[in-house]
């Protein structure tokens, strides 16, 4: 199965839920308050990020989902979050705290800070899409309150990433199919073909939009599932924020660290 | 219930920048009547059908479908009750899985959730296709596919069905289950085909439409007899006997 195929699949696999049993507003409830937990945590403090990182490990394998798949998923967003970072270390030179007599600078605390933050933040968001689904996901953001439109933005991006995919994967066989095992194109050849892509998935998004319209479309996209509290959901929540809010304020690693 | 038929009264329509391409189409198509619209390349049959659910709207003249007047206001009325199947399956299918965009109308016309299941359910199976709800549309086969398209406007329960070149790619037993989806049908049905045997099955009376007008309305299978030039362009009748026909008389 060639590259394309499968992220395809993995495109058209976050649309439902990992499991029947999340509960999508549940789940977006604890990664709300996830966020604002991780995010709160003074730049200074990395060793109290740390912690933090409980909710995901421990929510990724009871889910089934498997922590290795979305902390793998979340490195794409590492060149942002380096990017974000990058010059606190150059800027910020004075020293925070000596290890083994070497001093480490205030700038290289918050950098770090700033990578683990980026990271758990993205893991936790991730974690809601894939075990929630992308739809149920909407459908709970919008009992939240997010305005239609958005939610609807979203749905379109999530699902125009597939289109784009799917044109691409119908490209690179009728490519494969006539280059006879040939790698090395000239820059040029890739050029024309990805302007080729831009022009084929515009196109098909105006005849599926057409299609769409011809069902009824309105500009909403519907959404599946009523999502209902269940008791479950409320312990899902209780339990959870009892723990995020614990590692949050307790300072845990004084306890290792004298 | 009996108000289901389809009217087009002098329409013309040219597409921005273009010359026309139906130039005052008359046509009218009552409930319960299976309609084959013929033509070569070209000849507009596909603008004609877009006509129908308002995709395009005439530039002149009037469509009217089941005693409403398709303008701007009544196009979710007229959507709700013409199903249309478009030229190319993969445009109807958007969705991540199969059951979702079978799912898609009945949504928009904002059905309880049991009863969109009940419908997803029912136009599957009456495609062929129970059981398939999870795939993605990738997954399947061209005769798959096209079958699932069908479905997702099937599930829509319309009163008229709208189709362009459904045959197209089929293979003979695929060809022989969409004829059949197709007969089972028991409201208006409209058939933009090249498959003109498909529609001497199921469509007692053909359009035929030649350069954004239609030529003749007349019973199929008169036209496929037919020696006038056009239908013969259409029914290829001006090929040889074909060698293995049986020695007549
Ligand atoms: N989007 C468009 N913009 C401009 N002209 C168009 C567009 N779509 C179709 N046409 C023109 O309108 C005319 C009728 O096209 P149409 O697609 O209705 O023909 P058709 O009878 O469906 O042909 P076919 O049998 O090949 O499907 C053609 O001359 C075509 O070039
Ligand atoms: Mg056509």
């Amino acid at each position: 199965m060639s590259k394309l195929e499968n992220t395809l699949i993995s495109i058209n696999s976050l649309a439902r839920p990992a499991t029947d049993r999340t509960d999508a507003v549940a789940m977006l409830a604890v990664t709300l308050l996830y966020l604002v937990a991780v995010l709160s945590v003074p730049l200074y403090a990395p060793q109290r990020i740390i912690w933090l990182a409980v909710y995901p490990v421990v929510q990724s394998e009871v889910s089934g989902i498997g922590f290795l798949r979305v902390f793998l998923r979340s490195l794409w967003v590492l060149p942002l979050i380096l990017l974000i970072g990058v010059f606190n270390p150059v800027l910020d030179t004075q020293t925070a705290f000596m290890v083994g007599g070497v001093a480490v600078s205030r700038g290289w605390v918050s950098f770090i800070s700033i990578v683990l933050r980026g990271l758990l933040a993205m893991q936790a968001v991730l974690l809601l899409a894939m075990s929630a689904g992308f739809y149920d996901m909407c459908g709970a953001l919008r009992r939240f309150g997010c305005p239609r439109v958005l939610v609807t933005q979203l749905q379109f991006t999530y699902r125009y990433m597939a289109v784009i995919t799917e044109e691409a994967l119908w490209m690179d066989r009728a490519r494969k199919a006539r280059g006879f095992g040939r790698r090395n194109y000239p820059l040029r050849m890739w050029g024309r073909m990805v302007g080729q892509l831009l022009v084929r998935s515009y196109e098909r998004a105006a005849r599926v939009h057409r299609a769409m319209l011809a069902r009824g479309f309105d500009g909403t996209m519907p959404l599946s599932r009523r999502t209902r509290m269940t008791r479950r959901s409320w312990c899902f929540i209780a339990a959870w924020t009892s723990v995020v809010l614990l590692l949050r304020f307790a300072d845990i690693s004084s306890l290792f660290i004298k | 219930m009996s108000h289901h038929y389809i009217r087009f009264s002098d329409v013309h329509f040219s597409y921005p920048h273009g010359p026309e391409v139906l130039c005052g189409v008359d046509l009218l198509i009552t409930h319960g009547e299976h309609v084959a619209l013929l033509g070569l390349n070209g000849s507009g049959k596909s603008t004609l059908l877009l006509q129908i659910n308002g995709l395009l709207l005439p530039s002149r003249g009037e469509v009217v479908v089941g005693d409403i007047p398709v303008s701007k206001k009544t196009l979710r009325l007229v959507r709700q009750s013409v199903g249309m199947v478009f030229q190319n399956s993969d445009d109807m299918l958007f969705m991540p899985t199969i059951g979702e965009d079978v799912a898609f109308g009945p949504r928009n016309m904002g059905l309880p959730e049991t009863e969109v299941e009940r419908r997803v359910g029912a136009a599957l199976e009456s495609v062929g296709l129970a059981g398939f709800e999870d795939r993605p549309a990738f997954s399947l086969s061209g005769g798959q596919r096209r079958a699932a398209a069908i479905a997702s406007v099937l599930s829509m329960e319309p009163d008229i069905l709208v189709l362009d070149e459904p045959s197209a790619n089929l293979d003979a037993r695929a060809r022989r289950q969409l004829i059949d989806i197709i007969a089972g049908f028991s409201h208006t049905v409209l058939l933009a085909t090249h498959d003109t045997e498909m529609a001497l099955e199921l469509c007692p009376r053909a359009l035929v439409m030649d350069a954004g007008r239609i030529v003749a309305d007349a019973p199929t299978a008169l036209l496929a007899a037919s020696t006038d030039s056009i239908a013969a362009g259409i029914f290829d009748t001006a090929r040889p006997a074909p060698i293995l026909a049986p020695a007549s008389n």
